[in-house]
């Protein structure tokens, strides 16, 4: 039998999830749907309208260069992420509680610096006159200090940087909950401790594994500071160009139709690993 | 020598000792139950013959060759964890072909081996089947299979069978013990549950509190325990204290008892499983291995009658079947006889 | 390009997102002729950072003390995002500010949407003294701005590592200067497109058709390879500059002339084709309820002694004529030059908004 919600506390327990996800989500996003469709008014503002405009300018090889290089940035930074994260997590829970504590707070107090601050620092970092190319230089692996930044690299580090904290955050639960004796076993029945991990620890945790590549994709996609500050200009994303029609050319129907497009493409790469990941579990 | 030793083997957990020095040999091909409460070390006992943990001190030899520092992954020896740890992301045939795969062998000798061992556990046809799907009886059958898949040296199980229900516990232990005398591997299984321990072992080693008690044969532990802990860990017993009055003689509250292998001089503890004590009815003669009694309470199962008695202040049962029934009621004075062949001495625990 | 030859944003973005005001408190002294003040105060925007932080501790309380008028600064961002928040703020009649700094774009986009309060000079006797230049209209011809601040964004380099100083905007493209500049990241606030026409093509008329602009375009991509950072914001440069690891580039003469003051081997050349001269006027929101006060504001602003106040305190060029402040010479040349400065073509920025962007980003980015 089905039990159905009668008074309004039954309901109410439903409705405010539904109303923060309407306030937070749905109507800002509605917004900026429609203002993808208003009238550009140069030299001025926009005017409501209804107009395909501002997707056909973005429909050129330029904004599609664009938009792949930013997919494919924000994925390589999910991969190295989580590439990264996801061993450092599975020692991080094997470890006393003591060192797991220090580490998760020293990770959350990275978590809480800004972008900028990233940014800059990443910046001397990895800058010729005071960074890290100069201790090269003393250990003589380097013959005279180089500049890293801004590059590729600089960009990298500087979002993986970003985004490994929150990937550990996000792995630990689910591998804290991991059954030892999975691992255990497997060494009983001959797997070394690296195969033992490949084997048992990574595909128990595959849907873990493909969330949080999803989050640290879509996470990575939105940023807009670090390929700025870290970037030479054939490392800026479809985020900064957004910043910038937004900001600085005040084209708000043209940053909303490029943001609408970014979000669809993000949601429908999405939808597709997880069908995919779907199919790959029922096979 | 071939067989499983341990050499003064302790495991401490920092200053906790889980296993104090203990000394072992388990023979090539035995049925060995690891028998204790809860907490005595049983399975540390067995992690470390796996290599799991690190035995703090002393060695552990199999058929000679010291195998303390091998990696678990080099022993190959099969084990069946309490969990069971059955791969979630793999079919039955998956995880049975786990061990096979990863050293290398080939895509059909892996779909043979599978059949093969399917088969063994009574599990046909069963190998495309994704472990989630499977009846707790099922997966406890995997789990042996895979264990098996490279037929080890030694074959652990950690409380295999817990998790089952009483009716297939019971079938379970017979069809394993069945298994291990066609496969004759060395069989090593930890169990809280004595009436598991008598029904599988070849060996039943008693332990509590990190201490190994006595090593023997389950009729042996039973009828001849070492000592007062396993006397009453194995099936119920009386113990009876006494002072030593005569060759062959005790002692004790109420009269004088007698038994074999007694020291010459000294307090002793005499254990009696209550199946061997007669009673009949009326205080009658107070010779030596009879004492007077009454009785306090009888409990009727059916196929077996228990007496609750108090001689000379102390409580002792006894058991009896329905075609020796006495003559007695509650409160009815008895005669008690204590056969001299019953009374077990027990040494210190 | 009459009446608007003036500044497009400036002052850091990333500064100017970190909010905050402070409250001067009202004083007493009395100001010529108007509005008795009691309780009375403004709000007032200023770009977020060194600007505002300057306003806050020179100018305003000067200003309350001669008015009674207390002031509330508050740090505005640069590029429009203040402008798209007093437009939408003008629809809602709730104004962030009462009067802002506004850049010379960012005046003519109000004005085609007219955001801004149209302003009286009759009460504002003192904006006679600023240069007919800096007063900007409405197409009817009446006033909706009145310059603040000039100021000028000149050839940077660290004298330490580029020892000579350089003469011309053509440094920019000499081969040795292979990865050494640093140059500002967007067309409307670089106005690189006017130094390259000024530098190269004889003048800014080039700039009159697209295809003018597309020659300049080209002659701009040459110097790509010397660009080591396209900045937005300012400290980003600043701290490569100070140190050397870019060592030439367009900066902010003001500030480059503070940071030489604090010590750091940073020179600032007016090139001999000239410093781009930008400003910023005061405008009032459409929105705002205290039109009157803003009048006054304005006109004190408009003093010849605030103007050197502010040349000596801001660091920004004054928008009166040299000879009504009382500024040195010494003072004069560090916030502003002889030679004849290159001013941004504004009308073409706003009137080809979207294809300047696009064909610049297309020129930087790819
Ligand atoms: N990793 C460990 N760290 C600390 N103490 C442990 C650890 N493993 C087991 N123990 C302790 O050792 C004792 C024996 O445990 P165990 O061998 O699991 O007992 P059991 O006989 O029930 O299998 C218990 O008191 C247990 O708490
Ligand atoms: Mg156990």
């Amino acid at each position: 039998m089905k039990i159905k919600p009668r008074t309004f506390s039954d309901y109410a327990t439903i409705g405010f999830p539904a109303g923060m996800l309407m306030v937070f989500f749905v109507i800002p996003f509605g917004i900026m749907i429609a203002v993808s469709f208003f009238q550009r008014v140069q030299g001025a503002f926009y005017e409501p309208a209804f107009v395909f405009d501002n997707y056909a300018r973005f429909l050129t090889s330029f904004f599609g260069g664009i938009l792949g290089f930013s997919i494919g940035l924000a994925a390589l930074v999910a991969v190295v992420s989580v590439l990264l994260a996801f061993p450092f997590t599975y020692i991080l829970t094997r470890m006393t509680r003591r060192t797991q504590v220090v580490w998760l707070v020293f990770l959350l107090s990275v978590l809480s610096l800004s972008e900028v601050l990233i940014g800059f620092g990443w910046s001397t970092l990895l800058s010729r006159t005071a960074g890290i190319s100069n201790l090269l230089v003393a250990l003589g692996v380097l013959d005279k200090p180089m500049s890293l930044s801004p590059s590729f690299g600089a960009v990298m580090t500087g979002m993986v940087y970003q985004t490994f904290p929150y990937t550990v955050l996000v792995l630990f639960p689910a591998l804290s909950r991991l059954d030892p004796s999975l691992v255990e076993v497997a060494r009983t029945l001959g797997s070394g401790p690296v195969r033992s991990f490949l084997n048992v620890v990574v595909p128990a945790l595959r849907n873990s594994i493909v969330s949080t590549l999803i989050m640290v994709f879509v996470f990575a996609l939105g940023c807009y500071l670090l390929p700025q500050l870290l970037g030479k200009p054939s490392h800026w994303t479809l985020s900064v160009l957004i910043t910038d029609q937004a900001i600085y050319q005040s084209n708000m129907p043209f940053a909303a139709a490029m943001a609408v497009f970014l979000v669809l493409v993000s949601l429908s790469l999405v939808a597709i690993s997880l069908l995919y990941g779907k199919k790959e579990n029922a096979a | 020598m071939s067989g499983l030793v341990f050499e003064s083997i302790v495991k401490k957990f920092g200053e906790f000792t889980a296993v104090h020095e203990t000394s072992l040999t388990i023979p090539q091909g035995k049925f060995v139950c690891l028998l204790g409460p809860s907490g005595c070390g049983k399975t540390t006992l067995l992690r470390m013959i796996a290599g799991l943990e690190a035995a703090t001190a002393g060695r552990i030899l199999l058929d000679g060759d010291d195998v303390t520092r091998i990696p678990t992954h080099k022993r190959d020896f099969g084990m069946v964890f309490q969990n069971l740890a059955l791969f979630p992301h793999l079919t039955v045939g998956e995880n049975i072909a786990y061990p096979l795969r990863i050293r290398g062998v080939s895509k059909s000798d892996c779909l043979a081996a599978v059949k093969r061992l399917l088969d063994l556990v009574q599990l046909p046809d069963m190998a495309g089947r994704p472990v989630s799907k499977l009846s707790g009886g099922q997966k406890q059958r995997v789990a042996i299979a895979r264990a098996l898949a490279l037929e080890p040296k030694l074959f652990l199980l950690d409380e295999p069978l817990s998790a089952l229900d009483a009716k297939l516990r019971e079938s379970m232990q017979i069809e394993l013990k069945q298994l291990q005398q066609k496969l004759g591997i060395t069989t090593i299984v930890v169990t809280h549950d004595q009436r598991e321990a008598m029904t599988m072992a070849d060996l039943v080693v008693v332990m509590s509190q990190g201490k190994v008690h006595q090593v023997a044969p389950p009729v042996e532990i039973y009828r001849k325990p070492k000592d007062a802990f396993v006397a009453d860990f194995i099936g119920s017993t009386n113990l009876i204290s006494g002072r030593i009055s005569g060759s062959g003689k005790l002692a004790v509250p109420g009269g004088t008892l007698l038994a074999d292998d007694l020291p010459a001089t000294g307090d002793v503890t005499l254990s009696v499983r209550p199946e061997n004590i007669r009673v009949t009815a009326g205080s009658g003669d107070n010779t030596p291995g009879c004492l007077a009694g009454e009785v306090s309470y009888i409990r009727d199962l059916g196929a077996s009658i228990e007496m609750y008695l108090s001689v000379a202040g102390q409580q002792i049962t006894a058991i009896t079947t329905p075609s020796d029934r006495p003559d007695i009621a509650a409160g009815d004075a008895v005669s008690v006889h204590f056969p001299k062949d019953a009374c077990v001495v027990l040494g210190d625990a | 390009m009459d009446d608007i030859k003036k500044g497009i944003s400036r002052r850091s973005v990333l500064a100017g997102i970190a909010g905050g005001s402070a409250v001067a408190m009202a004083g007493i002294a009395g100001f010529p002729g108007i509005v008795r003040a009691q309780e009375k105060s403004l709000k007032i925007g200023a770009y977020g950072g060194y600007f505002k932080d300057s306003f806050d501790k020179h100018i305003f309380p000067e200003f309350t003390k001669a008015t009674g008028i207390s002031v509330e600064s508050i740090a505005q961002p640069t590029g429009e995002a203040w402008l798209v928040q007093l437009e939408q703020a003008a629809r809602a009649g709730q104004a962030p500010a009462d009067v802002s700094m506004i850049s010379q774009v960012s005046m003519l986009r109000g004005s085609a949407a007219s955001i801004w309060a149209k302003l009286d000079p009759a009460k504002m006797p003192n904006i006679e003294n600023v240069m007919p230049s800096f007063i900007n209209k409405y197409d009817d011809g009446s006033v909706c701005g009145v310059g603040a601040v000039t100021w000028y964004i000149t050839l940077v380099s660290n004298s330490d590592v580029i020892t000579q100083a350089p003469s011309s905007w053509e440094e920019l493209w000499k081969p040795d200067r292979a990865g050494q500049l640093g140059l500002l990241a967007l067309v409307t606030n670089s106005f690189l497109l006017d130094v390259t026409a000024k530098t190269y093509f004889g003048g800014q008329e080039i700039l009159d058709t697209e295809e003018g602009i597309m020659k300049v375009m080209d002659k701009l991509a040459e110097l790509k390879d010397n660009v080591q950072l396209w900045y937005r914001d300012e400290a980003q440069f600043e701290q490569a500059l100070k140190s050397g690891e870019i060592p030439m580039g367009q900066y902010y003469h003001d500030v480059a002339g503070l940071a030489a003051a604090d010590g750091y081997p940073v020179r600032s050349t007016f090139p001999k084709e000239g410093g781009i001269n930008d400003s910023g006027s005061w405008a009032v929101s459409k929105a705002s309820e205290k039109l009157d006060l803003a009048h006054v504001f304005i006109d004190f602003m408009s003093q010849p002694e605030i103007q050197t106040l502010l040349s000596r305190k801001v660091g920004t060029s004054p928008t009166v004529a040299r000879a009504k402040t009382s500024l040195t010479d010494a003072e004069f040349a560090s916030v502003s030059s002889e030679i004849e400065p290159i001013i941004p073509r504004y009308d073409m920025y706003q009137q080809r908004a979207d294809w300047l962007s696009q064909k610049w980003t297309e020129l930087i980015v790819s």
